[in-house]
């Protein structure tokens, strides 16, 4: 017995030095390989740092893309260090700084909080930002002009609201009432909220929203907003993306249709139609304003935040069927 | 092969770089750590209330210096808000009854939405360009020598507090209250009492946070808990296996926040090892078993009982 713990305290012991040996090791290695960089500016590779707040469909959809698009512009001369805050937004901070003392050339942050975290680190690595909706409220800019004026540019994944509320009337133009239902956490489903609601209002409808804390009271919030009402609006919200089931048990039962910001929730809400856009696309559009930044030498500054390359009008075969709902040919099954 | 590559990909510097950031934001937790061993080990109470708190912190210090109040300013209000919570929770608990970690959870939920209204919703930036800010991630060689400050004024004002007799009854309310009742002590006025200075400690950290990162989130508080827990038990198991029997009480306290530095940078260690991001956490809490298992098992080992049995087991031969 004595022997084993003396045992595994060794073990401990090793595995604690084997770290800090690998830590001592190969500094010479590092020096090596710096020099070769000035020599052949055009054999240069490119360190950039992801950080990424959350493990999460939508935002690992935009991290694909933007990786994708970096490699096939630039092969193995780019590398990833690709870090995920695990839904802690401090550490999107210690991640920020991660980068920042290690040199990298450029970091994306994937998610707002991800983001002011990298405006908060540095002023003077470009910052590209994606799956983010507002970047004025973001980055606490006062006169939003579309382009920050400083090293940071990127994507929004702001859905065209005007158009969601006139597809919303295109479907149901008799409806009265518009529920929308969103969780209270998420800063990007406030402001499509408000943004929506005028256009709704402006449009005749009556309209209320039913916030929720977390996935424990997304049932009842969801019960009271489909009583309520006539048509329920999901706004693209990450929780409810995370819960769709839920509203959609609800929902079905009680012959409410449902339309979504988005093609992952729509789906998995049983919603009757959404105007998509893809995070896929949104992260490839961020990789390619990267490669316009490190090889192009483009300013950030001077870049305007730009929007998901398109827009697809889809529905949900099924659920049109329940509810008996026909659709013009301009819209794409799911 | 491929295992020496990924060592070799691996550099050093860079961990050393980045360590000073991990520092900053470790005092910051420490801070934190701080408030929660004032609950949890001087007076034995399993407070929850943290989590609500440092986001409320956070969330006051944004809004008021986006307000244009100075930060200074705003930090402190931040702290009298964090001091109103500990007293909901310790109202709950003394004047209604409600188990302690339960009316801990009650005042965090509540704070959930008291932080949403403060904040307008779920999230606001403070631009370091624009403001003047105590601590940030922009300037962490200024930061450090601040926080380095923050924490031995705190430390010190908390070794003479629990020195003073209030200080010392509160910690005999948490070691034996029925003694202090006899005492002729109010053990529910010294209850409330620490649950405020805790929560204040935490409101204050929770400010000092956003700051340093640059933002207020209303989820920057869960888990607050966990990490100040952590901290505070990493601090006195390193502290216990460095300085042992030495140990005094300003020397526990320097440790609790020294818990919070060695837990960044424990985090900081991982990110640098590059290992898969969804393993982060796991990781993370192995690394933290391993720390605190080491002086364990290494007293374990030098145990006078252990060096007995062997001479005994010897002499028997």
């Amino acid at each position: 017995m004595k022997n084993m713990k003396r045992i595994i305290l060794i073990l401990m012991s090793i595995a604690l030095v084997l770290l800090s040996l690998t830590a001592c090791g190969k500094s010479p290695e590092v020096s090596d390989t710096t020099p070769s960089g000035p020599e052949q500016p055009e054999a240069q590779s490119y360190n950039i740092g992801i950080c990424q707040l959350v493990q999460h469909e939508a935002l690992d959809a935009a991290t694909k893309g933007f990786r994708d698009a970096l490699t096939d512009k630039l092969g193995d001369k780019v590398k990833f260090d690709e870090q995920n805050a695990n839904g802690e937004p401090d550490i999107s901070a210690t991640i920020c700084n991660q980068f920042v003392s290690s040199g990298v050339d450029l970091i994306m942050a994937n998610a707002t909080p991800a983001l002011q975290a990298a405006q908060t680190s540095t002023n003077k690595i470009p910052i590209l930002g994606t799956s983010v909706t507002d970047y004025g409220t973001a980055l606490d800019i006062d006169d939003w002009t579309g382009k920050t004026g400083k090293n940071i540019s990127g994507t929004s994944d702001l859905a065209p609201l005007d158009q969601q509320a006139a597809m919303l009337h295109e479907i149901f133009p008799d409806a009265h009432k518009v529920g929308i239902i969103y969780c209270s956490a998420e800063p990007n489903s406030k402001y499509q909220d408000k943004v929506i609601t005028e256009h709704l209002t402006d449009m005749g409808y009556s309209v209320k929203s039913y916030t929720f804390s977390d996935s424990n009271d997304l049932q009842t919030v969801a019960k009271a907003a489909i009583s309520e009402n006539d048509v329920i609006y999901l706004p693209t919200d990450n929780t409810i993306a995370s819960n769709a089931e839920i509203i959609k048990n609800i929902a079905l039962p009680a012959k409410v249709p449902i339309i979504a910001g988005e093609e992952g929730i729509c789906s998995a809400s049983g919603g009757v139609a959404t105007l998509s856009i893809s995070y896929y696309d949104l992260g490839y559009t961020t990789g390619e304003m990267a490669y316009e930044i490190l090889v192009n030498g483009k300013d950030p500054a001077t870049m305007e935040i730009r929007y998901a390359p398109k827009f697809t009008k889809k529905y949900n075969p099924d659920i049109c069927d329940t509810f008996g709902i026909t659709l013009p040919d301009e819209y794409e099954a799911l | 092969m491929e295992l020496i590559a990924y060592f070799l990909s691996l550099k050093p510097l860079n961990l050393l770089s980045a360590l000073p950031g991990n520092i900053v934001q470790g005092i910051i937790w420490g801070i934190m750590a701080l408030g929660v061993f004032i609950t949890f080990r001087l007076l034995n109470f399993a407070d929850l209330t943290v989590d609500g708190t440092f986001a409320a912190g956070g969330a006051v210090t944004v809004v008021l210096i986006l307000a244009g109040i100075p930060a200074p300013i705003a930090l402190a209000i931040a702290t009298i808000v964090g001091l109103l919570g500990g007293l909901v929770t310790g109202f709950l608990h003394t004047i209604l009854g409600i188990p302690d970690i339960l009316a801990g959870i009650l005042t965090q939920i509540s704070f959930w939405s008291i932080n949403l209204l403060v904040l307008d919703g779920a999230n606001r930036a403070v631009n370091v360009d624009k403001y003047h800010l105590i601590v940030s991630l922009r300037n962490i060689s200024s930061s450090i020598v601040t926080m380095l400050v923050f924490a031995a004024v705190l430390v010190s004002i908390l070794y003479w507090y629990f020195g003073t007799e209030q200080g010392s009854a509160i910690r005999a309310t948490g070691n034996n209250p029925q003694m202090v009742k006899a005492q002729g002590i109010n053990i529910d006025f010294m209850k409330v009492l620490a649950l405020g200075l805790s929560n204040c400690l935490v409101a204050f950290s929770g400010g000092l946070m956003s700051q340093f990162q640059g933002f207020a989130d209303i989820k920057m508080g869960q888990g607050a808990i966990v990490i100040g827990l952590a901290a505070v038990i990493i601090g006195e198991v390193i502290g216990d296996a460095l300085i042992g029997k030495y140990m005094n009480f300003y020397i526990k306290l320097v440790f609790v926040v020294l818990g919070g530095v060695i837990y960044y940078f424990v985090i900081g260690l991982v990110m640098w090892l590059r290992m898969p991001t969804d393993l982060l956490k796991l990781f993370t809490a192995s690394v933290v078993a391993i720390f605190l298992a080491i002086p364990y098992l290494k007293a374990k080992t030098n145990n006078s009982f252990v060096f007995a049995n062997k001479g005994g087991a010897q002499k028997n031969a």
